[in-house]
């Protein structure tokens, strides 16, 4: 009933600015507001009911409403609610309040739907491009309808140079990136230092954007998408499986079968398990210490094989489809699941055990990158980065989905805010993952893994799901259309979030510790770029031009 | 208390002994399940394009060179191994086989053709029921693909005049 009582609260404070609400579960709340009054609405919302920001999301909804569509969504995690603001805009020259000042963590967001709807955010302090390419045209604007999914205007210019802003005085400039050894993908971060120590940066990222989105809105079909949300990330593809999956189930409301619902969670919980062994591994490789990433990856690689005997893949599972999942767990599996899962365990108690006293790994952690409780609620941190800072917020207890409602587990908080109790977090939690699926494999009832569809799926609902991935929540929204295809579906991935703490975090460090801070949020930048048309190369301070670094790859190959 | 820990990471690592594996002079032998590079046997395919029309990646085509003859052609540059096509195929004429060592400098060797001699059924012109409404192509017109380019065709022109077709190709008619 929390969704019933928190709008009666919206009603008596907003009365007559509430234009509709919908209520479509006891933990789902749209309400539609005046456009004008979005801005007073979020922040009596973001400060007086203190929820947290979760996304913001432009839509092109001309040929339906005749209107553009903007939603920003913020999460009530101690009253289990999800709900959404949304406004519907005039469809020429569409524009809204900006809300950046009041909830900095809407900055991307704002300046992505700039750039990919063409909604002016008005009062945004920072309208830099983020998204599209610099040589793109203003006014061409990919996610709106009436462009094309792999249309690039006649305007397009690739030699176009991105303009970096000006750095402060007394500052020297360091790039670092697009390539560099610690980032496994593009982005460029451009340090101004004062001698050793970091005073800001700049950030130029999106380079591996990819279009998904359009091409999910205008050539897939709902389970074509599975398996394309699954390649948003090489890390926890089986969240944005799920989440995709479960946001259109929800708004078709669609329930699938309790055995695929335990199913999804006990993939999800390999999936952690593989994660936050790789991050361990990998955080330890940044700040040198190679020998624990070895083992950490030694450890891992049990749980790659079971994952491809239960799926028939290491990594990207092809889990779900709508109303349920296309794998079974057989006896045979479970039991080797269970010999898996206790071999982890026996083997990662000692690691942590070591690890959790090591002088050095502490020397070069604790007190770096860190991100308090207020910056987790300003800049809208989640995972195990707000976790560390002791702000007790999971996906899993606070919005359940799958089978998490009928498990039990902990959500690990440690208090240092720093590199090192993101550390201590997720070694720990492996053991808590460990603990969800014993659980699960003693519940799972018997039963058809798949829900018999037999209508096509309503159109214009909208469905909202918070998954959460091992380095945070991953939010997807999505709204269905016509033709057997969503008609706006938007990925919020943890990194999109946790990547715009990255400023606050290095500021006044040593730039040494530039790339362990950067490490520990555990970027997946190809989360974040999730929506392209072009490759860009201009976002890079330019030595060679495209053509010429064609023409010397070309030359090579012949040669 | 460092000592210790140093003590204790050791010690993880000398109970690990060798882990590597002699990949690729021995296989590692694969899980039955494995979904490797998928294998179509053209005797039991009946040509119902069910599997066009539920890949993902758009990765096989499907053209009817007249009433009789429909070729189907699996392209094999971006498939994602997803397995979605042996799911819906009614016949279990497509196998997700145990290959995945696919790198080479020839595309035709993974690609595969079947030509398919079709019969209509003069009642209801198709033959393939979907597993659910999601499984429906919305598709207006003839599957029509360019087999030539490799370009999978959203919608021909020939029932769709003057709407804007999508990576389209200018179908001449008789």
């Amino acid at each position: 009933m929390i969704a019933r009582e928190m709008f009666e609260q919206f009603k008596q404070r907003f009365g007559p600015l509430i234009v509709r609400a919908d209520l479509p579960s006891d933990n789902r709340l749209f309400v539609f507001v005046d456009p004008s009054s979005v801005r007073y609405v979020t922040q009596h919302i973001f400060r007086e009911l203190d929820a947290r920001y979760v996304a913001t999301i432009g839509a092109d909804d001309r040929p339906f409403s005749g209107k553009f569509l903007v939603a920003h969504n913020f999460a009530f995690d101690k009253e289990h609610l999800l709900c959404g603001i949304l406004a519907y805009l005039p469809p020429d020259k569409p524009q809204i309040d900006s809300i950046t000042d009041m909830v900095p963590a809407a900055s991307w967001g704002e300046r992505e739907m700039r750039d990919l709807v063409g909604i002016e955010p008005v009062g945004h302090r920072y309208l830099k491009r983020l998204v599209l390419p610099d040589g793109w045209p203003e006014g061409s604007h990919p996610l709106r309808k009436d462009t094309l999914w792999n249309e690039v205007p006649a305007q397009y210019d690739p030699e176009r140079e991105f303009k970096f802003d000006e750095a402060p005085e007394g500052c020297m400039v360091i790039p670092f990136g697009p390539f560099h050894p610690t980032l496994d993908e593009p982005a460029h971060f451009r340090l101004f230092v004062e001698g050793e120590m970091v005073r800001g940066c700049e950030y130029r990222g999106f380079m591996v954007h990819r279009g998904i989105e359009k091409l999910a809105e205008s050539v897939m079909n709902y389970n074509d998408i599975p398996m394309l949300a699954e390649r948003i990330c090489g890390i926890c593809g089986c969240v944005h499986n799920v989440a995709y999956v479960q946001s259109v189930e929800e708004a078709a409301a669609l329930k699938p079968p309790p055995r695929a619902e335990y199913i999804r969670t006990i993939m999800l919980e390999l999936e952690r398990l593989h994660s936050h062994l790789l991050w361990v591994g990998l955080a330890c490789h940044i700040v040198g210490f190679d020998t624990l990433f070895m083992q950490s990856f030694r450890i891992r690689e049990p749980i790659m094989w079971m994952a491809e005997k239960i799926s028939g893949n290491r990594k990207t599972y092809a889990l779900c489809v709508i109303g349920g999942v296309r794998w079974n767990i057989t006896p045979e599996l479970k039991l080797e699941l269970r010999s898996v899962l206790d071999k982890l365990e026996s083997e990662w108690r000692p690691v942590v055990a070591a690890v959790s006293h090591d002088k050095n790994i502490q020397k070069r952690t604790c007190g770096v990158g860190v991100a308090d409780a207020g910056q987790v609620k300003s800049m809208g941190l989640i995972g195990p980065v707000a976790r560390a800072a002791g702000v007790d917020i999971d996906c899993r207890r606070d919005h359940p989905y799958a089978a998490y409602d009928r498990v039990e587990f902990d959500v690990i908080t440690e208090q240092g805010a720093d590199v090192w109790s993101r550390l201590l977090v997720r070694a720990k939690e492996v053991f808590e993952s460990i603990r969800i699926i014993r659980q699960c494999l003693d519940k799972m009832e018997d039963g058809p893994l798949q829900l018999e569809i037999k209508d096509e799926l309503p159109i214009g609902r909208m469905g909202l799901s918070s998954v959460e991935a091992p380095r945070g929540e991953s939010h997807h929204f999505v709204i269905t259309g016509e033709n057997n295809r969503p008609r706006r579906w938007r990925v919020r991935a943890p990194t999109y979030q946790n990547l715009q703490g990255i400023p606050a975090m290095i500021k006044d460090q040593q730039i040494a510790d530039m790339t362990i801070s950067l490490g520990s949020i555990d970027p997946c930048f190809s989360c974040t770029d999730r929506l392209e048309t072009v490759d860009v190369r201009s976002g890079s301070v330019k030595v060679w031009s495209q053509e010429e670094l064609l023409k010397l790859t070309r030359k090579k190959v012949e040669g | 208390m460092s000592i210790l820990s140093k003590l204790g990471e050791t010690l993880v690592c000398l109970k690990a002994g060798r882990v590597t594996l002699p990949y690729p002079a021995e296989a590692k032998p694969l899980p039955e399940k494995f979904r490797g590079r998928p294998i179509f046997d053209a005797t039991k395919c009946i040509g119902c394009a069910g599997c066009a029309n539920n890949c993902p990646a758009r990765e096989i085509l499907v053209y009817d060179v007249c009433q009789e003859i429909r070729i189907l052609k699996y392209l094999g540059r971006h498939c994602a191994y997803c397995g979605r096509c042996a799911d819906v195929c009614p016949e279990k004429a497509i196998t997700m086989s145990q290959e995945f060592e696919n790198g080479t400098n020839q595309i035709g060797d993974i690609q595969q053709r079947l030509e398919l001699f079709m019969s209509t059924c003069q009642r209801c012109g198709r033959c393939f029921k979907e597993p659910s409404v999601l499984e429906q192509l919305k598709m207006k017109g003839y599957r029509f693909d360019d087999l030539e380019n490799e370009r999978w065709i959203f919608r021909s022109q020939a029932t769709l005049k003057g709407e804007p077709a999508v990576d389209d190709l200018k179908i001449e008619l008789d």
